[in-house]
């Protein structure tokens, strides 16, 4: 009987504590108001720690709910196009603000951001501007680099490579080693990450996208095809499944010892050192982006992640504003500061982050802010796979994804 | 019965038939007649983004923005396009061009080969293909396992029937994407299948690699999901076959497979029809295996296409389209079966 004794009295003892733990985060948060504030983000670690801060606004008369899911994407769209959003904000990134800004749904920021400027030490850096509208107020940074085994390259003498030819031949030498299922990983199998996995090399090929003035498809031309046949040669060296590997599993393949190459977002770095679900801890360097071309730039683009207030929000923007920069504020990032990549000044850099600011520095542009890219990724995504697969040449995967971008491009009433 | 009485009991049915079925039905139509975008015009834009270390850079380019009204809310225009949507979505005119296309092939085999790999690359009849497959594929699969099944519990002991029944239904209980991502992590590379298969001296096989492998598995994964509901009917269905003929079948001297074949399987023949009617609507309707395997590249399916549509192209309105194809191809694929049934119904006295 005692061990039940002891359970229920923890059990009763952790309900008294979380019943008066609100009262006591509040002397961390002091908003003034009442009301109720309801944002929606994605799911990652960091946004967890933020809706966790957010919540901690929570006191009589102010309700503070974050619902935290993947199908953002799907949710957000729908809750800031009806009459009336359920949500009065949002996390965005610099792919998903783009559909609503260009459909006039978000709420300009500048009379807040001049309001609360000085109680949150809102910096100018963290700012994202469509001409003189504040539209959102970003936080953290990511952008994808190279994780490699320093170990396995050590051992076959190979230099970390800087560019796309150099990682072939790398992965030319390590054939035959055992200790390595697969020289490289990178995230095809989901529709969206493989078409950004062809964004970032093909930007660095020197292609655009999409004609600025006319919003013609213009990834089908001779830099495209150069882009996916080089992705075509990479598959070859990828797990032989590659395009049904997403990024978790890519990670995984990276943290289990699988592959000795990897092409994954920054932010997750600290992860090949947590002994809990990782076999390679210190043995994974971090390197900026392949370039395309030896002349070139490096094939990655840089992204952020903000908050945004929709003009159509039932709540007060006032209130949600508070909420948001209150879970964002600088004590957040001092406590917090080796989890992701901050834009706030009194983040620490640490070496997990170095690869990224290093991508920085050699110039990585920030991933295009058009909608027009938007319906692209996921136009190339859903039809390049043929392609990489062997069914059909570079050329004809290309138009075909040409020719289903142009379809939902004057759907969308971009292209007339 | 009373014309009242009647009137009375299916009153609520048919209310909530219409409320629940037919109203999102006539929606989903009427959306597939038009098509809206919010107005916008191409206006030079300077976007500023923060990048790391209080750094930050301009960008200028052309970005489509919302006209405004008078209230600075964006204005959407709804187009009545008629059939347009649904005859973009099956893709009907390239279809033609493709039959219609001069082919200069040596052999005929070749030229229907040719033929079907330009059809198959079209978004629609890619989708429509593999949900054919996995139609014609699970359905005789399903019913044969779910039947077997049965046979095999209905044999067993009382005391083990309970937990038999309870296994066999395991399937159908968990939520799809659930187990479809189950199967899914135990095909991967170094996942529990691949390496016993390893150890066992098979060499590496990667399931995911081709269409051969991940369309089997998907068939297989259907058939392991559907066959718990043939299972369950057909065991009902077993306890009312009369005994006595049974015991006769077995007097006159006919082996258990003869029973079975002359005795059992006619008696239950209706229900084998509602198993395969039911199960040819929701075969047709197959989604979370494509999503969940990633095997788009290999595998599609028009259920797939209704969901790209909606969440990545954000257009309700061609998802819709999708939709209303799906409804035309189970009625179009449901109306043998319903024929023969009916035809049933009229014959038995």
């Amino acid at each position: 009987m005692k061990p039940l004794r002891t359970w229920l009295a923890s059990a009763a003892f952790a309900a008294t504590a979380s019943f008066f733990s609100p009262s006591l985060a509040n002397a961390a948060c002091a908003i003034e108001g009442s009301g109720e504030v309801n944002v929606i983000t994605n799911f990652f670690p960091t946004l967890e720690l933020l809706a966790a801060k957010m919540k901690e606004c929570a006191k009589p008369g102010l309700k503070v709910e974050v619902k935290l899911t993947t199908e953002m994407k799907t949710e957000i769209p729908r809750a800031f196009e009806a009459a009336s959003s359920p949500f009065d904000g949002a996390a965005v990134a610099n792919s998903s603000i783009v559909q609503l800004q260009s459909k006039g749904q978000l709420m300009p920021l500048n009379d807040l951001v001049a309001k609360y400027k000085d109680t949150y030490k809102i910096e100018d850096q963290m700012l994202i501007r469509f001409g003189d509208d504040i539209m959102a107020v970003a936080f953290m940074a990511n952008a994808q680099i190279l994780y490699y085994r320093k170990d396995i390259l050590e051992k076959h003498g190979i230099a970390v490579p800087t560019t796309y030819d150099e990682l072939l031949a790398a992965c030319e030498k390590l054939k035959g080693d055992p200790e390595v299922d697969h020289c490289f990983s990178a995230a095809y199998g989901n529709s969206w990450e493989l078409g950004n996995e062809f964004i970032d090399i093909f930007v660095a090929m020197g292609g655009q996208l999409a004609d600025p003035q006319t919003s013609q498809a213009t990834f089908n031309g001779p830099e495209g095809v150069a882009t996916l046949e080089l992705m075509a040669k990479l598959a070859g060296y990828m797990s032989p499944n590659a395009l049904a590997i997403d990024f978790g599993g890519v990670k995984q393949e990276m943290q289990q010892g699988r592959t000795a190459m990897a092409f994954l977002w920054g932010d997750i770095a600290a992860s090949m050192d947590n002994p809990e679900e990782s076999k390679v801890v210190d043995k994974v360097g971090l390197a900026v982006a392949p370039k395309a071309k030896a002349d070139g730039a490096i094939s990655t683009l840089f992204w952020w992640d903000g908050y945004v207030i929709p003009k159509n929000l039932d709540g007060d923007p006032d209130l949600t504003f508070q909420v948001m920069m209150e879970a964002i504020k600088a004590e957040t990032v001092t406590e917090n500061n080796d989890i992701t990549l901050w834009l706030r000044s009194n983040y620490k850099p640490t070496k997990y982050a170095d690869a990224i600011v290093k991508s920085v520095e050699a110039g990585a542009p920030p991933f295009p802010m058009t909608p027009q890219v938007d319906l692209a990724i996921l136009a190339l995504g859903e039809n390049i796979g043929d392609a990489i697969a062997g069914k059909e040449s570079a050329q004809q995967s290309l138009d075909d994804a040409a020719k289903a971008y142009t379809r939902a491009a004057t759907d969308a009433g971009y292209l007339k | 019965m009373r014309t009242g009485t009647f009137l009375g009991f299916v009153a609520p049915s048919v209310l909530s038939m219409l409320l629940l079925i037919a109203v999102p039905l006539v929606g989903v139509v009427y959306l597939a007649l038009y098509q809206s975008h919010v107005k916008t015009e191409m206006v030079e834009v300077r976007t500023k983004v923060p990048l790391f270390g209080g750094l930050s850079r301009d960008q200028v380019s052309y970005v489509p923005q919302a006209v405004l009204d008078e209230d600075g809310r964006p204005i959407r225009v709804w187009d009545y396009v008629g059939m347009q949507n649904l005859a973009k979505a099956s893709e009907i005119d390239e279809l033609g061009r493709i039959l219609t296309k001069p082919r200069d092939e040596a052999s005929l085999p070749d030229m229907i080969d040719s033929m079907y790999r330009d059809i198959t690359n079209l978004d629609f009849w890619s989708a429509f293909e593999f949900t054919m497959i996995y139609v014609v594929a699970t359905t005789p699969l399903m019913l044969a396992v779910g039947f077997l099944l049965a046979l095999a519990v209905n044999r067993a002991t009382e005391q083990l029937k309970g937990s038999l029944i309870f296994v066999s239904l395991l399937p159908m209980i968990v939520t799809p994407v659930v187990s479809s991502l189950a199967v899914y992590w135990l095909f991967l590379d170094n996942a529990i299948v691949a390496t016993v298969l390893r150890e066992l001296g098979l060499g590496r096989i990667y399931f995911l690699k081709d269409a051969v492998t991940i369309r089997i598995l998907i068939i297989a994964y259907g058939v392991w999901y559907a066959a718990p509901f043939a299972f369950i009917i057909l065991y009902a269905g077993l306890q009312t076959v009369p005994k006595e003929s049974l015991e006769a079948a077995r007097v006159d001297g006919a082996t258990r497979w003869q029973a079975i074949r002359l005795v059992t399987i006619p008696h239950l023949m209706p229900l084998f029809a509602v198993v395969v009617l039911i199960h040819l609507m929701d075969a047709y309707r197959v989604f979370e295996p494509i999503l969940v395997f990633n095997s788009r590249v290999f595998a599609s399916s028009l259920q797939y296409l209704v969901y790209i549509a909606m969440s990545f192209e954000d257009n309700i309105h061609r998802a819709a389209a999708y939709a209303v194809l799906t409804v035309i191809g189970i009625v179009i694929l449901l109306t043998p079966v319903l024929i023969s049934t009916w035809r049933e119904q009229r014959s038995t006295p």
